[in-house]
């Protein structure tokens, strides 16, 4: 049984699926939510260490071609599962504060989570499909969590009802692409490098369906109203773990079915990531509620991703993954911090005007802010630079001079709001004298490890990098030309 | 070299704990350090003076061939000694200068920080590691001038400083990955060597251009010159260092240090040369419109700064020896000069030149040192500057080309320079006596020790100018030309061109400075500095503001929260993308040969375009979703007639299901708007009628493709003979499909099963009271 072996390959993905099956049922017959957690975070761990394993095991097809495992998949199944993790391990502290904490939390994460890991191994158009919708689906639900806010709500209605519409225009460019190429496997799509309209006009619509989950502008525009309603540490989880996962589809998608097609999508994606970098950037400039702002920048991020996908290189293509790495981490973290602030009583902490002196109240949690936005800011020594680097590297080495310009202006935009944030941290007077709550230990040990991979990420990026480069010639993403 | 920059960097984080040990003897310990890494590069100094080039290196990120390495030739050595021994001065000045001030810790903690990484630029080999000092000098000095965060305008200068040099530095990044690309190496001390390969490569201009606006911005040259001045917020000891002799010469080193590899082209010479002379000019005569002492300093600094890059660009060996000349004999006078006004500033409480005079007998020795000073900043002999002036033009005079224009502008800024000089230095000291905000008296020992000392050396070094000409000079001038030279220095030329240009000089500055006060004051002189430096700032400022309104305009047109506006935005983006590649490259075809149409083929596509239109045209939502639904059970006819009985009935289920659904929902929804804009229903019109249009023309596209019936076919071929069933699609579900038949039956046990969790946790809940929703 061919097959039933070549399950082995899948191992973090079938832990995920049976725990959140487990927790499930155990949320269903048990009454204490603490348990549900600690599941979670066991079944997280085990896949986490899974995952890695696979990093360096083999790496190859899978189930007559319908999934791929190892390399690149492993990759991102770890950058995921990572993310989930931290999420998961914040969100107890976070959600009991709130008075949420209620127990279908931890299956839709992990449900979601499997969504996830389906689409970082994704080598069919159907496979991609089926991880999209089960990562979604779970995904509305967790934006909605909050039933009696009314922005929760609404947040959740609109992903939804935009969801389903970009969900549309994927099942149609799914469809057309099997009827140019006959196939929905991306390898046999490779074959085809000119089906005419239905061709051009399936990619273009699949594209839009993947652009409109990765907030690629002009398909961002759910995205600040979601993060800013959905529960911090949801918004969290959708801007790094979910993100991440379709970013690796994406790479594995362009690199096995549109290698030889590269220099048409790239004009497309150059002017999308123009668009994304500008704009991102700049309306973030006048964001004053925190989330809000923190959503901007994510839009912001996926523009520099996309200048590493323009690329097309494995250098750029392994650069983007860096940089997912890194934005996962810093991302986190600077979520777990504002949810932090957030649960303080009294006053409206997603607001950026009552941030003021906040840096000196809790003095560890500060200084992990200000390297978080450093980070993000794309400022030596910490990860986020490493990743901005190698993305704008990638694509200097490819030509793509004027492209690398714009996102250096506009990182260069996103200094200002970055650093805006630690301005108000430690520049401005308190607004209240609030005695602030004590953070559990392991909220504070979860946030002081993220900042700590945010700082040796960016001094040590070599080994990680020479995995994440490694990755590539192991599953051969890019054998189709030999690129 | 990797420890004298680290233990700077570490003694840095550790300042503020120290200060709150040592208290107010923490600048004379802390400046023990800058002073032993001084001594230790004096150490170095006479195999540099050999010609000799010091390499070491260190691995850092060996994938991206990153690594810690260090170069140290003349140029280097004379930037280091220039960063470490005015560095120990500056320690020393800032212990006195913010004696008691609550943050006093973590101005040491910056000042160092800053410090390591000026270090660090002038060192670096590899071009990233260079980039990532050169960012942390742009950081730290954001911090270091916005020490003062309780102001608004030391905040808002801090910001354009980092605005202005950030995107320098970023565009200098681009520069340098570009240029490593070329040469095929991201070490400095090996890119020196392939100048050619730069050269004729097609990305020369790219490169230059880019690290050009790197070094521009830093060194403050037209049209970004405007930050220095307002820069001018930080406390002084931070002036005296950042705006004199460290930060803003690190785009002058730049330049010199690219020179060999980049340098020699007419490009070149055009726009180093002609930057340089354009700000030269301005920025010499901008000093003379204002009178607080710093704003007239930061304007010299400008100058000399475009004086640098000038004979930068001009690319000959007496150019480049001029330059070497210059960047000494400026650190030197320019750090005393602004130590004494901070001095003045400190102890008068006012460093406004109009209400300052006749100080010199309260403060002599600041006097004395701004005198020594000014005389070298004036040029006269035999002062350290004259030598400098001297060199600047003969280089001038010697220029391949525009030479009469270069002499011209050379002569036209030093007149200015020399009437500066004269203010900064005569008026505040000589003079009737004025009534000073504060009683003024000398400054404390930690604060006149360094302008002294660094004023003094001027004339040392321009009366004995053997004791470094060529142990220090030449090597740097060597290193900027990229060929070893040989020349010395010395005061007496003989009576040339030069020497009676400077007469001239002299003689005009005297005359610009005795008529400053009514010059300062007059039409032309505020216009003058309404057009050079309120201009360029306020472009930058319109720049800021422009792109923040944009912001709000964006956040309030586009994100303003209503659904339909983000799916037009999606629907619009779709129909141009599809409609251009339709455009471009695809081509539409179709099958002409269309079978008769049936009367009762035509009754129902009118039927649906019909119900297409009412649900269009219709206000109520319930008319709306009975219309949708008719067209969703047209398309089910249309199945059911052209052989696909399947279909047709998952259509008519789904749609049942929907249109009960949604008119539940609906009920409960306030009724929709009475009428919209005439434009508004036109643009939906147009929109709607555009991406039907390309669906159709898709959908015609996609029938002239033939229709593959391996698949059927082979089922039908085998369902008997292989499965021994009669009923292919029976046979379809239980056996050549059997993996995914069992699969859906897992996946419904698996829903029932969680059906049953909600219920019994519906059952749970109801029993606590219903307590969470």
């Amino acid at each position: 049984m061919e097959s039933i072996s070549q399950l082995l390959h899948f191992f973090p993905l079938i832990i995920v699926t049976i725990g959140s099956l487990v927790v499930m049922m155990v949320d269903a017959f048990s009454k204490d939510t603490a348990k549900l957690y600690y599941l979670s975070v066991f079944f997280l761990i085990a896949a986490l260490a899974a995952s890695i394993s696979d990093v360096f095991g083999p790496a190859g097809e899978a189930f007559y071609g319908m999934a791929v495992y190892g390399g690149t998949s492993a990759m991102g199944g770890v950058i995921v599962l990572l993310g989930t993790l931290f999420v998961v391990l914040l969100c107890k502290e976070y959600l009991t504060a709130i008075k949420h904490h209620v127990g279908e939390v931890y299956s839709l994460i992990l449900f979601c989570t499997v969504g996830m890991l389906v689409l970082v191994t994704a080598n069919d158009l159907v496979t991609l499909f089926l991880g999209v919708e089960t990562m979604s689906i779970a995904l509305y639900v967790l934006a909605g969590l909050i039933k009696r806010d009314k922005a929760g709500a609404e947040a959740a209605l609109k992903y939804f009802l935009l969801g389903a519409f970009a969900t549309g225009f994927f099942l149609y460019g799914i469809a057309l692409l099997y009827g140019a190429a006959g196939s929905t496997q991306l390898t046999a799509i490779a074959e085809v490098t000119d089906g005419g309209l239905i061709y051009w006009g399936g990619l273009a619509m699949l594209l839009v369906g993947i652009f409109f989950k990765i907030s690629a502008v002009p398909f961002h525009m759910w995205t600040p109203d979601v993060y800013q309603g959905a529960p911090t540490l949801i918004t969290a989880y959708m801007a790094t773990a979910s993100k991440a996962a379709v970013i690796v589809a994406l790479i594995i998608l362009l690199g096995r079915a549109f290698p030889d097609i590269h220099s048409d999508w790239a004009e497309v994606f150059q002017v999308i990531a123009v668009l994304t970098m500008i704009l991102g950037n700049v309306i973030a400039l006048v964001q004053d509620n925190m989330k809000r702002m923190l959503a901007y920048s994510s839009i912001a991020h996926v523009g520099y991703i996309m200048v590493g996908l323009v690329a097309g290189t494995a250098a750029g293509y392994s650069g983007v993954m860096y940089y997912l790495f890194a934005y996962t981490i810093m991302n986190v973290g600077a979520f777990g911090v504002v949810a932090y602030y957030e649960r303080q009583k009294g006053l409206d902490f997603t607001n950026m005007e009552n941030y003021g002196g906040l840096g000196y109240k809790q003095p560890m949690f500060g200084v992990a802010m200000s390297i978080f936005m450093f980070s993000l800011a794309g400022i030596p020594p910490f990860a986020g630079f490493i990743g901005k680097y190698q993305v704008f590297a990638a694509a200097v080495y490819e030509g793509y001079i004027g492209l690398v310009l714009v996102g250096v202006i506009t990182s260069v935009i996103g200094v200002y709001y970055y650093i805006r944030v630690l301005v108000y941290l430690y520049m401005r007077e308190p607004e209240s004298d609030t005695v602030f709550q004590q953070p559990g230990m392991v909220y504070k040990t979860a946030i002081l490890v993220l900042a700590i991979m945010t700082i040796y990420f960016g001094i040590q990026p070599g080994a990680l990098s020479e995995i994440f480069t490694q990755g590539f010639e192991q599953l051969q993403i890019m054998a189709a030309t030999g690129r | 070299m990797l420890i004298a920059l680290l233990s700077i960097f570490i003694v840095g984080l550790i300042a503020p704990g120290l200060y709150s040990v040592l208290r107010e003897k923490t600048g004379w310990v802390l400046a023990i350090l800058p002073f032993s890494v001084f001594i230790y590069f004096l150490t170095l100094f006479p195999a540099i003076a050999d010609g000799e080039v010091i390499t070491q290196s260190t691995d850092w990120v060996p994938l991206f061939d990153v690594t810690l390495s260090f170069y140290l030739d003349g140029l280097s050595m004379l930037f280091a000694l220039l960063v470490t021994g005015i560095g120990t001065f500056i320690v020393l000045y800032g212990s006195g200068y913010l004696a008691g001030h609550e943050y006093i810790g973590r101005f040491f903690c910056t000042i160092l920080l800053f410090m390591g990484s000026m270090l660090g630029v002038v060192l670096a080999d590899n071009l990233i590691t260079l980039f990532v000092f050169w960012e942390l000098t742009s950081f730290t000095s954001y911090l270091l001038i916005g020490f003062s965060h309780d102001s608004a305008e030391s905040r808002n200068s801090a910001l354009q400083a980092l605005l202005v040099t950030g995107i320098g530095g970023l565009a200098l990044l681009a520069g340098l990955i570009l240029m490593g690309y070329t040469a095929g190496t991201f070490e400095m001390s090996e890119i020196l060597n392939s100048g050619d390969v730069l050269r004729e490569s097609p990305l020369y201009l790219g490169i230059l251009i880019l690290i050009l606006a790197g070094a521009f911005t830093k060194s403050a040259q037209f049209p970004f010159h405007f930050w220095l001045p307002g820069a001018m917020a930080a406390p002084t000891p931070v002036s005296a260092y950042l705006h004199s002799a460290t930060m803003v010469k690190a785009g002058v080193y730049l330049l010199a240090r690219v020179h060999p590899a980049m340098g020699d082209t007419d490009l070149w010479f055009y726009l180093v040369t002609g930057f340089g002379a354009a700000t030269l000019l301005i920025s010499a005569w901008l000093a003379l419109c204002y009178t607080d002492m710093k704003q007239i300093l930061a304007y010299t600094t400008v100058m000399v700064l475009a004086t640098l890059t000038m004979l930068i660009g001009m690319g000959f060996p007496l150019a480049h020896q001029a330059a070497a000349v210059y960047i000494l004999g400026h650190a030197l006078y320019k750090a005393s000069l602004f130590m004494v006004a901070g001095a003045i500033d400190h102890e008068a409480g006012t460093r406004d030149i109009a209400k300052l005079g006749g100080l010199r007998s309260l403060m002599p020795i600041s006097a004395v040192a701004a005198a020594l000073a000014a005389l070298s900043m004036a040029g006269i002999a035999p002062f350290f500057g004259f030598i400098g002036k001297e060199l600047l033009y003969e280089a001038a005079l010697e220029a391949p080309m525009w030479s009469t224009l270069l002499i011209s502008i050379a002569v036209l800024g030093n007149i200015a320079v020399v009437a500066a000089a004269g203010i900064v230095a005569i008026k505040p000291f000589y003079g009737p006596k004025v009534e000073t905000p504060k009683h003024a008296h000398e400054a404390p020992l930690s604060m006149w020790i360094g302008p002294i000392t660094l004023a003094s050396l001027g004339v040392v070094f321009g009366s004995l100018p053997f004791l470094i000409d060529s142990s220090l000079i030449v090597p740097t001038a060597s290193a900027i030309y990229g060929e070893t030279l040989d020349f010395y220095l010395s005061l007496w030329h003989g009576i040339n061109l030069p020497l009676i240009l400077s007469v001239v000089t002299l003689l005009g500055g005297i005359a610009v400075y005795k008529i400053w006060t009514g010059l300062q004051s007059s039409t032309p002189a505020g216009l003058y500095s309404t057009t050079f430096h309120d201009g360029p700032k306020g472009g930058y400022q319109f720049l800021v503001d422009g792109m923040l309104s944009t912001a709000g305009w964006q956040t309030r047109v586009l994100q303003n929260g209503m659904l339909r506006y983000y799916v037009l935005t999606i629907v619009v983006t779709m129909a141009v993308a599809i409609g251009y590649t339709f455009m471009s490259r695809a081509g539409f075809a179709w099958n002409n040969e269309l079978g008769s149409v049936e009367l009762y083929e035509w009754t129902l596509f009118a039927t649906i375009i019909a119900s297409a239109l009412i649900a269009v045209m219709v206000r109520s939502r319930l008319a709306i979703i009975v219309a949708l639904g008719v067209i969703g059970f047209g398309l089910a006819l249309i199945y059911l007639m052209y052989g696909a009985p399947d279909l047709a009935m998952t259509q008519v289920l789904v749609e049942t299901l929907t249109v009960i659904l949604v008119a539940l929902v609906l009920v409960h929804m306030p009724p929709l708007k009475k009428s919209e804009a005439a434009g508004s229903k036109f643009r939906d019109a147009v929109i709607a009628l555009t991406l039907g249009g390309i669906f159709t023309a898709m959908t015609l596209t996609a029938m002239t493709l033939p229709f593959d019936l391996f698949i059927s076919e082979q089922f039908a071929e085998w369902s008997y003979p292989a499965a021994h069933g009669r009923n292919i699609v029976n046979v379809i579900l239980v056996d050549f499909r059997a993996l995914d038949t069992m699969g859906e039956v897992v996946v419904v046990a698996v829903a029932g099963l969680a059906v049953y969790a909600l219920v019994k946790m519906n059952k749970k809940q109801s029993k606590n009271g219903g307590a969470e929703s």
